[in-house]
């Protein structure tokens, strides 16, 4: 409620103080430029356009330390969510044929992966989504400008193409949704004239090799798990704990699961330096916390993976006023993603405190522009989104942790019922399914409201989606139990989850 | 003297041996349904008087040194399984095509001008 009042009276402070400006300058030259053509960017310039605003779409890459640089689409596209799972994909494939002996598949050798056979086949498909980008920004006429931009004042953007030319642009909105770049931990000799990120291991021409990925977050663990799966020599360097912020439990069912695949884990590890050798192998030295004492190995690529910054730096933000948060950096928005200026807006994983997905963008975006265009007062709804972490075992989630539960409603308000599962496809293929799980967090008493769902599985994505509608309608353990399951399947155990942990009892499901 | 090749080619195996012969060039290719001595096509919209004027008006903006191929599929095109369909990736004429890169128009978007314009001067 406090919300809409204060978009209320900001809109009609606006409203007077742009009806000035107009008569004393003219109109703009558009009524919307977005700073930013990713996942949000687009998203919200063409749906500006379609509802018949002017709009100006600027979007321009830095290229990153080593030289990569990408086109349209942002981070999801060029170097992240699309080939992630383009690369994962490739190697469940790699586990799939090795199953599928075990099915009577007669396969002739040995089987090994070819890195730039798969890399030039996710290139060439990104490639097709920068064109796809191109075709529509131009059929929905939106302007498109490859220039680097940034803010002159609160209705004014600079942009510099590559050549240093500048071009000005007046605008009666501008949004900003440029998202933000993997961090390198310079305080690391080393670690930026030497280390890579992930805006590099998508582009790579040649395989990376033996791989230390440093690291515990979704990207970090992601791109270990399909460095593995292709059949590379990979070590993930944990400072603390993996997966932070996420459910513990089901972090630790994850990792546990690459342990066992194969991938090597170095807990309680902090890097101290890199060092190139002769051999053009990479020397890193780190300190086990544990001991105190330093290790020292080589590998043949360092993939940093320890967060990301947003991209702030270059927008000039402070000469026009737009606030950001101290900590983080991000730009401080409120529920309608306006910033402290008027006419700014900002969202996507440039906002503070917003989820950094490219769903939540897309549809923050659409409803901006919406907004912005006055065809709706409707504010994006932050909650209840679920997310899949795609890691060698994928763990999909909606909802709160157990953790989070805990803290919110007390340990003892809360009923958190489970199950450890196994997959029928690995029977046959007698693969370990001891990290398969299912968790539902519930609200103690009554119909138990689901607080939160938690599934480590087999495409835990397709699994978790459907369930996430579930959860946004108020599904409470009730209506789960009263769904009958589809069989077999593994998504169907989560219809017949019945052992609380507080029982105390066995969670291991037994046959039919 | 234009600052492009333009070369006119029918049949898969007459486009490819030409592709072979520029190796290393920046190939646009334009394929279109078999047109008869009168100018008539199986496929209408390939050979629209329109289609035509509007690419030649935008060959102005072909990179310096670039290959523009006018292609006619010929009677090969009704097999399912034909070379254009299978190596190529065509799904339908007309489709303009640069060679090697996933930049593609295909039928209503080859009538474009500024689509058309897009992918010639695209970098």
């Amino acid at each position: 409620m406090a919300a809409l009042c204060r978009v209320r009276h900001r809109w009609k402070r606006t409203n007077c103080i742009k009806l000035l400006t107009r008569n004393l300058t003219g109109t703009f030259d558009y009524d919307l430029v977005v700073i930013g053509g990713g996942s949000g960017g687009l998203a919200c310039s063409k749906e500006a356009a379609q509802l018949g605003q002017k709009v100006a779409v600027l979007d321009y890459v830095e290229p990153s330390v080593k030289g990569t640089k990408w086109g349209i689409g942002g981070t999801c596209v060029n170097v992240g969510c699309i080939p992630k799972k383009l690369m994962h994909q490739a190697a469940l494939l790699g586990t799939a044929l090795k199953d599928a002996q075990k099915y009577g598949w007669q396969i002739p050798g040995p089987i090994s992966h070819n890195w730039s056979t798969m890399a030039e086949a996710v290139q060439n498909h990104v490639r097709s989504l920068n064109w796809g980008h191109r075709v529509q920004l131009q059929d929905k006429e939106v302007k498109y400008l490859n220039i680097k931009g940034s803010l002159v004042d609160e209705h004014t953007v600079k942009g510099l193409t590559r050549t240093g030319k500048e071009i000005m642009l007046t605008a009666k909105n501008i949004v900003i949704a440029t998202g933000g770049r993997p961090k390198y931990p310079t305080h690391i000799p080393g670690a930026v004239e030497h280390g890579i990120t992930s805006d590099d291991i998508f582009w790579l021409k040649e395989s990376p090799g033996k791989t230390l990925v440093v690291g515990a977050s979704y990207v970090a663990l992601e791109c270990a798990g399909f460095l593995t799966g292709i059949g590379l020599d990979t070590t993930v360097m944990v400072r603390s704990i993996p997966l932070r912020g996420f459910d513990q439990q089901m972090a630790g069912l994850v990792t546990d699961y690459m342990e066992a695949y194969g991938t090597k884990f170095s807990w309680r590890s902090v890097p101290k330096s890199v060092d190139k050798l002769a051999s053009g192998a990479l020397q890193v030295t780190w300190t086990d916390k544990q001991t105190g004492k330093d290790q020292r190995d080589t590998f043949d690529s360092v993939l940093w993976a320890v967060g990301r910054a947003p991209e702030t730096k270059t927008l000039s933000l402070e000469k026009v006023g737009v606030k950001l948060n101290e900590e983080s950096g991000k730009i401080l928005v409120a529920a309608d993603e306006s910033t402290s200026v008027p006419n700014i807006y900002a969202f996507g994983d440039i906002g503070e405190g917003r989820p950094e997905l490219t769903p939540t963008a897309i549809k923050a975006g659409k409803l901006l522009a919406r907004r912005l265009a006055g065809q709706t007062n409707e504010l994006m709804n932050y909650d209840n989104v679920a997310t899949t972490v795609f890691t060698p075992l994928e763990y999909g989630c909606v909802g709160l942790s157990e953790e989070e539960a805990e803290s919110r409603h007390g340990k003892d308000s809360i009923e958190v019922y489970h199950a450890f599962y196994k997959p029928l496809e690995f029977t046959v293929a007698e693969r370990d399914a001891s990290q398969c799980y299912i968790k539902v967090v519930c609200k103690r008493g009554g119909d138990q409201r689901i607080l939160g769902l938690h599934f480590t599985g087999p495409n835990a994505g397709e699994v978790t989606q459907g369930f996430a509608m579930g959860f946004q309608c108020g599904a409470t353990l009730t209506h789960l139990m009263e769904t009958v399951g589809i069989h077999p399947t593994c998504a169907e155990e989560l219809t017949k989850v019945n052992v609380s942990k507080r029982s105390g009892l066995d969670a291991t499901v037994t046959g039919c | 003297m234009s600052h492009y090749e333009e070369v006119k080619v029918h049949g898969y195996d007459e486009f490819s041996k030409a592709v072979s012969e520029r190796k290393g060039k920046d190939i646009f290719a334009y394929f279109s349904g078999d047109k008869d001595a009168q100018g008539l096509s199986w496929c209408p919209d390939c050979v629209k008087g329109n289609i035509i004027i509007l690419l030649r008006g935008e060959m102005f903006h072909l990179p310096e040194g670039s290959v523009f191929f006018y292609c006619q599929v010929g009677e090969s095109w009704k097999d399912p399984n034909n070379e254009f369909k299978k190596t190529l990736k065509l799904s339908g004429v007309p489709t303009l095509i640069r060679y090697g890169t996933p930049q593609k128009l295909v039928e209503e978007e080859c009538f474009k001008a500024d689509l058309v314009r897009m992918m010639f001067t695209e970098d």
